[in-house]
């Protein structure tokens, strides 16, 4: 596996080693090992299937118990291996100190509550010491660049748009000043300038809070000026790893040169989409 | 307390005039009825009697309180007519239905079952008890008891089911095959032997029907809470660190309510039919109990006497149809899946 640059000197917050993610028979992640500084931001892109967003997953265990998915290798969250840990020590890490933000904002809210009831949710769930959770509610959805967040924290999550509801879904990540941030595909089900917006949103707040951020995706456009580093994944395993320029401009692996071509450019005259030939990459 | 999809829910079931209108009927007779005895009495509600005012419908007299012989109660109906009573200063104010469910008026002219009369506004059954009274008297019965079965049906029904639904498995296996085999038992025979055994009373017969009533929630339940812990919004709360009561509480049973409220109207029918089936063939609560099964039966036995089937047919048939509006209603405004055509 080429590594691109040298071993950090102090420990990295995340460290993945040979993390293996089976499915009955299938294997679905197979032996990967990454690891992510302190205010580092790393994209893992792949297409479907590739076995990205199960990896983000097992980060915190929030994959179904053994019969149905078994994980091998180890994941340490500082001195912590997260495959030994117990549930209740699992529950007060996720959110806490890893936070995810999915794919689809509208089904991530329950639909039943105000969203200013979900986040005092998460408060309570984790900082039983701030309060006036409603000042805190305020901060945060201020912070993400919702206006007139006094009025909009009673809203339900109906009454939003899929932006607004994303960058809910980001305060609500953020109210407990987690240390990593997973972003599995934050942007696929927003439309493009919604996404150039959650994309500048999540790159402003990483610089004015200084957490890692794991950004899952298949598209190389938004990983440009976004991420640190990539690793590209394909059918279960990293195939390449560098930093993000040296990757988009000189990608070695067929497979990364394949997916780097499929990014539609501006002015550029194409009569047909460019697709991957996977003859010449699957063995 | 309600978020605002309820709220709109309840504006839409509003709307529904039919439901609206028959819901509040439906309530208001039960509120009503749970007054009877203040409302279809052989005892006075408020009377004078040399000077003092009394209260019959709430407090026991004896008849030595008015001038009689003996300790137990004052027969006020035959004291309304005696002249030393009268000459005290004696004044009655009766319920509107002058008399009780379990008495006898055999004084009446003829032979019981009585057609409907001035005195018996429908008429009375073949033991001379006064059938309006025994009808709004079976009405609170069979009202407390559906409600009482559905409340207890749904709880357990949302427990097992949901359990079933959210563990999956082979304990929702194993849980779905032994409902089937339990859902296989005869109800009837259960009812004769256990109610032979204990004795037919309001709560074995309750006991008996609950034993069965929670099974038709179960399956709505078990589905709704196996499709609510894959959706996202659980996840995401899993993601955020939520235990596992929690998601189950909060995130889950919330948004799983719907069958409840669109079932219970139905099962609110089915209890009453039910038990007014059991009555009918005599296994349910025992006589004199003012039952519409036991009233269903006498009108099929005395066809002579229409007022006896007529009043307990419509009765039920009221009821249930108002019921079933309700319920119509219900599921047109909290079910989404269904057209809202109806108004």
């Amino acid at each position: 596996m080429p590594s691109a640059e040298p071993a950090p000197a102090a420990p990295p917050l995340l460290q993945v080693n040979g993390l293996t993610i089976r499915f009955g028979e299938h294997t679905a992640v197979d032996g990967i090992s990454f690891r992510l500084g302190k205010g580092e931001t790393l994209a893992v892109v792949g297409e479907s299937g590739s076995g990205k967003s199960v990896s983000a997953l097992a980060l915190t265990r929030l994959l179904p118990p053994p019969p149905a998915c078994r994980l091998g290798g180890e994941i340490l969250l500082g001195d912590r291996d997260i495959l030994k840990l117990d549930e209740p020590a699992l529950h007060r890490i996720r959110g806490k100190e890893i936070a995810y933000i999915f794919q689809e904002p509208s089904s991530s809210l329950n639909p039943l509550f105000t969203i200013g009831a979900q986040i005092a949710e998460a408060i309570r769930l984790h900082r039983p010491d701030v309060k006036n959770p409603v000042a805190e509610i305020l901060r945060v959805l201020d912070l993400v660049g919702i206006r007139d967040p006094e009025k909009r924290h009673r809203d339900y999550p109906h009454q939003l748009s899929g932006g607004m509801q994303q960058r809910v879904m980001i305060a609500m990540a953020l109210v407990c000043q987690p240390k990593i941030l997973v972003a599995d595909e934050p942007t696929t089900a927003l439309d493009v300038t919604i996404q150039a917006q959650i994309i500048d949103l999540l790159r402003d707040l990483k610089q004015k809070l200084g957490m890692s951020v794991l950004m899952i995706t298949h598209n190389f456009g938004i990983v440009h000026g976004f991420a640190d580093r990539v690793i590209v994944m394909f059918r279960g395993k990293i195939v390449e790893e560098g930093p993000t320029e040296v990757i988009l401009r000189q990608p070695q692996h067929p497979y990364t040169k394949a997916l780097i071509s499929c990014i539609p450019r501006l002015g550029q005259r194409q009569e047909r989409l460019v697709t991957i030939d996977y003859s010449t990459l699957v063995p | 307390m309600f978020s605002e999809i309820t709220r709109q829910q309840f504006r839409r079931f509003r709307s529904i005039r039919r439901a609206w209108i028959s819901f509040w009927i439906l309530v208001g007779a039960y509120v009503l009825s749970l007054f009877s005895e203040h409302l279809a009495n052989d005892r006075p509600l408020v009377m004078r009697y040399n000077g003092g005012t009394y209260f019959p419908t709430v407090k026991f007299y004896s008849a030595e309180t008015f001038g009689g012989r003996y300790r137990t109660e004052a027969d006020y109906l035959a004291l309304e007519q005696s002249p030393e009573f009268l000459a005290k200063g004696g004044w009655m104010l009766f319920p509107i239905i002058k008399s009780d469910p379990l008495r006898n008026y055999l004084k009446e002219e003829g032979s019981p079952p009585h057609a409907p009369s001035a005195r018996h506004w429908l008429g009375t059954d073949d033991s001379a008890r006064d059938v309006a009274a025994r009808l709004l008297y079976g009405f609170r019965l069979s009202m407390s008891f559906a409600l009482t079965l559905a409340i207890l049906g749904a709880v357990v029904g949302v427990i097992v089911g949901g359990l079933q639904g959210y563990a999956g498995g082979w304990f929702d296996l194993a849980g779905q095959r032994i409902i089937e085999i339990w859902s296989a038992l005869p109800f009837l025979y259960v009812v004769i032997l256990i109610g032979s055994i204990y004795g037919q009373t309001f709560g074995v017969l309750l006991f008996v029907f609950l034993l069965f009533e929670w099974i038709g929630l179960s399956y709505y339940m078990r589905g709704e809470f196996y499709r609510l812990k894959n959706q996202t919004f659980t996840q995401a709360a899993q993601a955020l660190g939520a235990g596992k009561f929690r998601i189950l509480y909060r995130h889950i049973l919330p948004n799983a309510m719907v069958p409840v409220i669109t079932l219970f109207p139905f099962m609110l029918i089915g209890g009453i039919s039910s038990l007014t089936a059991l009555d009918f063939l005599g296994f349910g609560l025992p006589p004199p109990t003012p039952s519409w099964g036991e009233m269903l039966q006498q009108g099929l036995k005395y066809l002579y006497a229409p007022w006896l089937a007529f009043s307990s047919v419509l009765a039920l048939f009221t009821t249930l149809l108002l019921a079933s509006f309700v319920g119509e209603g219900a599921r047109a405004a909290f079910d989404p899946r269904s057209s809202n055509a109806i108004r």
